[in-house]
């Protein structure tokens, strides 16, 4: 079966020219279509730069390697393009947009979307139904939508309100960074109900995680082990129970 | 008249060919004590320069060499107003409405005095000399005897013209309420426009200013307002700038427990230029105000803002004031400048103010580039967010129209 997301030796650096320090080492990874992977990996691995590399934010140069979503050349994309192909980031630091009510920027987003791939908008009440159901799913309050985004939201809120702008997109790739961060148990299972909702044949999803226990309730198909820039290990399931129990020293030391 | 046109130029120090034209356009005047009070103050300094402190930043006298028609009809279409009583000044006459709302009378004078500070501004001296013609009116007073909600609108609006002067005042009688719309749509290659406004016991005001000229046009609004005992005066603005455009208010507390909320916008695209004036003096103890003025300005355009509060010693005692002015500069080459005041002399009051400047936040740009959304249009929903908050006071009935006429600038020109 062809990835869905398929990069090979991506190397990549942060900062100016003169300061850059190289933060991916020729990370190669694959995600089939259907199948959620997680990444896990300690503090300063490159966790979170690869997903602001896969999504194209300013900053990062890539200097060698490539990144493919379903065959096509991610890097060479605007993040707007790579958004519209399909590919969704939900932020470890959500950030506010005051004076823009979430509803507005959904719906801007949506349709910015749906018009960069050559669709019709979505109607008005289609937009406000969906809203409705999906925001009910996550405990998200009409009120709470009317809110400019992120703005007076909790750390918690925040992270439910990545989901719901996952939901109501639809993405066909999303990554996950540290979504449960910030969360109690129960808002936890409701963002991995969310998530798993969104499993499917046709999707697949990256999950960069420090802990477990987010994996107990969204149930990877494979781990993978990210530490000094690259995938230094990849398993099953249990992989991340190993972590949990043996620390990433030990798991690191037998992979050097 | 009694004063020759030899003797006026004396009265200026050097005048240009614009302010010959201007003492020209006097000399054809009705002869008035008032107005040659009038005058003779705007030839104290003539139009006002960058030489002067207050229009350091706006130089008419440089912006306005000659008074020569606009090259253009008016910029843009008057906020639109379906039930409002409309009151059109153009360089040819005024156009009064045919019913007015109960509550609201209309009184014309050849000859009225200026409510008191009116000629302590170049260009509101100016205008109280020049406002009117030959057979024409003057002045227009609106009087305000009950609590209206039939907004009046009042339009300047040139056709090609070459000047476009007109002078309006306002008296609030006690408890009575006035909803005052403004468009100034420019099509004049100068216009001034001067109201003056007398709040009364309890009275409430609320004024929502509309301003876009072309880049070929000088454009003057300038409002004196006198607030009385507990009367509250509200004022939003939005300006799109002009050649030079100068938005300026003179605002005094002169009674105890009144309250003012002066807010503007601005959005300059390049060429443009608009200014933000205002001094507010707490004349009365226990007097509020809110001051909150935001914009964004794109490469090539100007925005200016300079606002003072004024605290004397002893009448000043227990004033509220808050002052905000920020700015955004959208592109390399948007020039803003800003100069805060608050001068206080009393000991026991609240006074604050904030300026800030800078760019869009580029985290949230990319926030909102990851959910699809162009960088263009992103960077102006943001700016339009954030001028939206000076908006919010405006009249209901206008405020949709402003943020349209902000949407479709930005998604324009950002």
């Amino acid at each position: 079966m062809r990835p869905m997301l398929k990069l090979d030796d991506l190397r990549a650096t942060v900062g100016d020219e003169d300061e850059a320090k190289t933060i991916l080492t020729g990370l190669s990874l694959e995600v089939p279509a259907g199948e959620v992977h997680a990444i896990m990996g300690p503090n300063g691995a490159g966790k979170s730069t690869l997903s602001y590399i896969l999504t194209g934010r300013d900053g990062y140069e890539v200097t060698g390697g490539s990144a493919e979503l379903e065959g096509e050349d991610l890097l060479d994309m605007d993040p707007e393009e790579r958004a519209a192909k399909g590919l969704f980031l939900s932020f470890q630091y959500p950030v506010e947009i005051p004076g823009v009510p979430v509803m507005t920027f959904v719906r801007t987003a949506m349709n910015a979307q749906r018009k960069l791939r050559g669709e019709d908008e979505i109607s008005a009440p289609d937009f406000i139904k969906k809203s409705r159901e999906i925001g009910k799913q996550l405990n998200l309050t009409t009120e709470m939508l009317k809110r400019p985004v992120n703005v007076g939201f909790s750390g918690g809120e925040k992270k439910r309100l990545e989901i719901f702008q996952m939901m109501m997109l639809e993405p066909r790739f999303a990554i996950l960074d540290e979504t449960d961060s910030g969360l109690d148990i129960d808002a936890l299972r409701t963002v991995a109900n969310g998530v798993n909702a969104l499993r499917g044949p046709e999707r697949a999803m990256l999950v960069i995680t420090h802990y477990q226990r987010l994996l107990d309730h969204i149930k990877p198909d494979k781990v993978h082990v990210l530490a000094n820039g690259k995938i230094i290990k990849t398993g099953g399931p249990e992989l991340a129970l190993r972590l949990e129990e043996e620390g990433y020293d030990g798991v690191l030391g037998e992979a050097a | 008249m009694t004063v020759s046109i030899e003797a006026l130029k004396e009265k200026f120090r050097n005048p240009g060919p614009a302010e010959l034209e201007l003492i020209a356009r006097y000399a054809m005047l009705p002869e008035s004590g008032q107005r040659e009070r009038a005058f003779f103050a705007f030839a104290e300094t003539g139009l006002p320069h960058r030489r002067m402190e207050a229009w350091k930043w706006t130089d008419f006298k440089n912006a306005i060499g000659a008074v020569e028609a606009s090259k253009h009809a008016s910029q843009a279409a008057p906020l639109p107003t379906p039930n409002a009583a409309i009151i059109e000044f153009s360089a040819t006459g005024v156009t009064l409405p045919d019913t007015l709302p109960k509550g609201i009378k209309l009184h014309q004078r050849e000859d009225s005095q200026a409510l008191g500070n009116a000629e302590d501004v170049p260009l509101g001296a100016m205008t109280a000399a020049l406002a009117g013609r030959v057979g024409g009116l003057d002045t227009l007073i609106i009087e305000v005897t009950e609590q209206t909600d039939t907004p009046v609108h009042i339009i300047m609006r040139g056709d090609r013209d070459e000047a476009n002067f007109a002078r309006v005042a306002v008296i609030v009688r006690p408890g009575a309420s006035l909803e005052l719309i403004e468009s100034h749509v420019g099509g004049a290659g100068f216009s001034s426009f001067l109201i003056e406004i007398g709040m009364q016991e309890g009275g409430h005001v609320r004024r929502t200013v509309f301003q876009r000229g072309s880049a070929d046009e000088a454009q003057a609004i300038t409002a004196v307002v006198n607030l009385g005992d507990k009367s509250e005066y509200t004022q939003t603005a939005l300006a799109f700038g002009a050649q030079v455009a100068r938005l300026e208010t003179q605002l005094k507390h002169q009674e105890s427990g009144s309250h003012a909320t002066l807010n503007g916008a601005y959005l300059c695209a390049d060429g443009y230029h608009a200014d933000y004036t205002s001094v507010v003096r707490h004349g009365a103890p226990s007097t509020v105000t809110r001051q909150l003025t935001k914009g964004a300005v794109l490469g090539g355009g100007t925005g200016v803002f300079q606002g003072k509060f004024y605290v004397p010693r002893t009448v000043g005692q227990h004033t509220d004031a808050d002052m905000q002015h920020q700015a955004l500069l959208l592109e390399d080459g948007a020039v803003v400048f800003a100069k805060p005041e608050l001068e206080i002399y009393a000991d026991d009051v609240e006074c604050a103010h904030g300026n800030t400047s800078g760019a869009l936040d580029p985290n949230q740009l990319f926030y909102m580039r990851q959910r699809g959304i162009p960088e263009a249009d992103a960077r102006a929903l943001l700016t339009e967010a954030f001028i939206a908050e000076a908006l919010e006071d405006a009249n209901e009935g206008v405020e949709d129209a402003l943020l349209d006429a902000a949407r479709s600038f930005l998604a324009e020109r950002v």
